[in-house]
């Protein structure tokens, strides 16, 4: 299909432009994919439970939500609280910043992406945090399918 | 002298942009993204508000009051009757559509009563999540979005 090389007969270099802008678009693609995780730090190990009817998220809300991760550790029966990237053994620990990030953001949604073996226990542990922090919104992450 | 002939020659051979390496490219992107597309899972959110105090300018009317309690074993109870089946693997099970049928003319009745409804979910400690998640998703299918949660079953 596309021809190689970048000389000439005589074995000069030459500047191509076809590969150059090949090289661009795989670094597009690459940022463009990063993009969202790094405003939502998420887990990508969870398997959030299905649920087909649960609404799209708006994309407006996104720059004032906080994930919280909860991965459910079966062989130990321990849940590991993670949010971004910082694994949180003593909930109370997590109050202060959501807190202080309350008080930045009046709009701040607590988006819970719990394992969907997780015990109900522990995600009613994590909602008592929240509302502590003084969060009202709180949001329920599932897979679509 | 001659090499820079040469050269010369050779830049007006190969200049202009060349099309068909861009258009290789572009296929290639393309059936990536059409590969890919079949197996993307989209993450949506159930959004709930939890109960808190803050101070209402106007007085609050009182809405009717729905209990959704959920066993360890994935057994849902509507106002303390048992409804659908406990088997959440199968499809019939985690689509609760006696729990969404029940939900959906308690709507109704409220609404023609002009009357809010508020649904709150009683999970047991061993309750799965996925269980929650399935009421939550027969909650959205009644179209009813007033949901709020108790930390601890009611005894």
């Amino acid at each position: 299909m596309a021809s190689g090389g970048g000389g000439t007969e005589s074995g000069e270099p030459e500047f191509q432009i076809a590969p150059m802008i090949d090289v661009l678009l795989v670094l597009l693609i690459f940022f463009m994919s990063i993009t969202t995780a790094e405003i939502l730090k998420i887990d990508q190990n969870i398997v959030l439970p299905v649920s087909p009817n649960a609404k799209k998220r708006d994309p407006e809300m996104t720059k004032h939500e906080i994930a919280i991760n909860i991965a459910w550790d079966v062989a130990a029966s321990k849940a590991h609280v993670k949010v971004d990237d910082h694994v949180y053994d003593n909930l109370a620990d997590l109050v202060p910043r959501f807190t202080d990030r309350r008080t930045k953001d009046d709009k701040l949604r607590a988006v819970i992406r719990a394992d969907r073996l997780l015990p109900a226990i522990e995600v009613q542990r994590v909602l008592n945090t929240v509302a502590e922090s003084g969060i009202s919104d709180v949001s329920f992450a599932a897979s679509n399918k | 002298m001659a090499k820079r002939n040469r050269h010369k020659q050779s830049a007006e051979v190969n200049l202009g942009f060349q099309i068909a390496p861009m258009v290789d490219v572009v296929f290639v992107i393309m059936l990536f993204f059409m590969v890919l597309a079949g197996s993307v899972k989209v993450e949506n959110a159930h959004n709930t508000k939890l109960p808190g105090t803050e101070e209402a300018a106007t007085a609050t009317s009182m809405p009717d009051e729905i209990a959704i309690r959920i066993e360890d074993d994935g057994q849902v109870y509507l106002n303390e009757d048992p409804l659908d089946t406990t088997d959440v693997t199968s499809e019939q099970g985690k689509l609760l559509p006696e729990l969404a049928g029940n939900l959906s003319q308690l709507r109704q009745s409220s609404e023609a009563s002009k009357a809010e409804v508020l649904v709150t979910i009683y999970a047991n400690e061993q309750a799965k999540y996925e269980r929650v998640v399935d009421v939550l998703d027969a909650l959205s299918r009644a179209r009813i979005s007033n949901v709020t949660f108790q930390a601890v079953a009611p005894e």
